[in-house]
């Protein structure tokens, strides 16, 4: 198991053990965690999986993947350095205890 | 495993009336299933429609044999996968986000939507559908695609004939005659359009493809611009339609959405209701099985996302408009690659521009007669008449 911390908008924080190898999105939507909608299922096409990596995260969740950049120009919300599509963030042990944070607004 | 039975007795004209009681059934009692009236295997649970198109690998939208084709007279991004249809996607994909309709094309939205509506009068009974929906659905999308000096007449007609010739199963050389002189004139009027786009670059689609560094060739940017304008009409026009029809049907709800400003909620709910895109086709590239059964490779699997969404493992009383909804995870954008480009355009567009400006301007609009609307469609589907009383 691999926890991951999602902090909405609000400040609301949920914690989920989520499944080693599954995406940040895939196990907000498995655990109803609110404020991801990941709607095209982590094609890359949709930006609805919007996140902000917590600082002290940024380094061991790497670099965006190829792509991710011009899909991030479709989210709905301010996009920052520390901005991801969540379904592009595997979780591994390297990374277990991750923070997200989620914006307002995803569409 | 056994192969999925067999339905002898739906047809399209069924199912093009009200297909909405037939999918039920087949949810409850024969949810992957061959449909013989359609020559596709339907699947009508969400989580069978899902998993197809999240598995693109596995269920291509690649298929040669469609009327698209003929009708696009091109071999379109909806019928590619992979790096090509990336590629073809994301040139024209920049002009859709959120920050460009923001920043660019918001208040240019609002005011179009305030002079169609300042040519109707209180008091007087109007086919919104005709006098509304349709309309400002072509003026917006005229500006987001760059085609300037096209009338709204011009783009309703060639939307609807692109549509009617890619759903021309039936390979009537008559459409694909009528869809010929479609494609003549917007191809004409796409040329006249390049050399101002290219001395006036703007953040319309065209201009944005044209402009690339590295443009797609000049027949893609063409076939982008057919599937915008296919895509980018009948759909906000439908949706639009059905979200009016499904407030005024509703009017305690209607009052709830003003008091809580939930616009947009009406309108997640209005295409989870009536999903304006109802059906997908995609091919079987190899043996697979799905909800028990055998689908051969070859065969062609009809997505219905207008059954998922009302899919009772996802959601209590769908049948139903019912906007306070707590999830609402409808797939009326699809999912997977081809999860719709314009997503993010229809919801700013219909549910924070259009519907709210239309309930504002007419806050006491009644529909005194629902029975008169008349709604209809397989493939695409609405209503087709809109008589509202303003007031």
């Amino acid at each position: 198991m691999v926890k991951v911390t999602y902090i909405a908008a609000d400040g609301t924080e949920t914690i989920v053990d989520a499944r080693e190898g599954d995406n940040v999105m895939q196990t907000a939507l498995d655990n109803d965690v609110d404020g991801i909608v990941g709607e095209c299922g982590g094609a890359m096409m949709c930006a609805t999986c919007h996140c902000y990596v917590d600082e002290d995260w940024r380094d061991q969740t790497g670099a965006r993947q190829a792509g991710e950049d011009d899909m991030l120009e479709c989210a709905a919300d301010e996009v920052k350095p520390s901005s991801r599509l969540s379904c592009q963030i595997r979780l591994t042990h390297a990374v277990d205890g991750l923070v997200v944070h989620l914006p307002r607004d995803q569409v | 495993m056994p192969l999925a039975p067999v339905n002898t007795d739906v047809g399209i004209e069924q199912l093009t009336r009200d297909p909405y009681p037939i999918y039920r059934q087949m949810r409850r009692d024969t949810p992957v299933v061959r449909v013989e009236g359609v020559k596709r295997t339907f699947l009508t649970k969400a989580a069978h429609t899902r998993h197809v198109k999240d598995t693109p690998e596995l269920f291509s939208s690649n298929d040669p044999n469609t009327p698209m084709q003929p009708a696009f007279r091109a071999h379109t991004l909806m019928r590619k996968d992979g790096t090509e249809h990336r590629r073809e996607r994301m040139a024209m994909q920049m002009a859709y986000t959120p920050k460009v309709i923001k920043t660019n094309w918001a208040q240019i939205y609002r005011d179009i939507t305030d002079d169609y509506l300042s040519r109707l009068k209180k008091g007087d009974t109007v086919d919104l559908f005709r006098e509304i929906c349709g309309p400002v659905s072509a003026r917006i999308l005229v500006h987001i695609l760059g085609l300037d000096g096209a009338t709204d007449e011009q783009m309703m007609r060639w939307s609807q004939e692109l549509i009617d010739g890619a759903g021309n199963f039936g390979w009537d050389p008559e459409l694909f005659r009528i869809t010929d002189r479609a494609n003549d004139e917007m191809d004409a009027h796409f040329g006249r359009l390049i050399g101002y786009h290219k001395a006036n670059p703007n953040a319309s689609a065209l201009s944005l493809m044209v402009n690339a560094e590295d443009p797609i060739p000049d027949s893609q940017i063409y076939a982008n611009m057919k599937i915008a304008i296919g895509g980018g009409i009948n759909e906000p026009r439908d949706a639009m339609a059905t979200i009016i029809y499904g407030l005024l049907t509703n009017p305690e709800q209607l009052e709830e959405v003003r008091r809580q400003d939930a616009w947009g909620m009406a309108f997640e709910e209005g295409v989870r209701w009536v999903a304006p895109i109802q059906l997908s086709s995609r091919l079987v590239l190899e043996d697979t099985e799905i909800g028990g059964f055998d689908i051969p490779k070859g065969d062609t699997v009809m997505t219905i996302q207008a059954s998922a969404n009302r899919d009772e493992d996802l959601f209590e009383d769908g049948e139903n408009y019912v906007v306070f909804r707590d999830k609402n995870p409808h797939q009326a954008f699809g999912s997977g690659p081809h999860h719709c480009a314009g997503a993010h355009i229809a919801r700013r567009t219909v549910g924070e521009i259009m519907i709210p400006t239309l309930f504002e301007r007419f806050p006491n609009m009644s529909l005194p007669d629902p029975e008169a609307v008349r709604w209809r469609g397989f493939g695409f589907r609405g209503p087709v008449n809109l008589p509202v009383t303003l007031n």
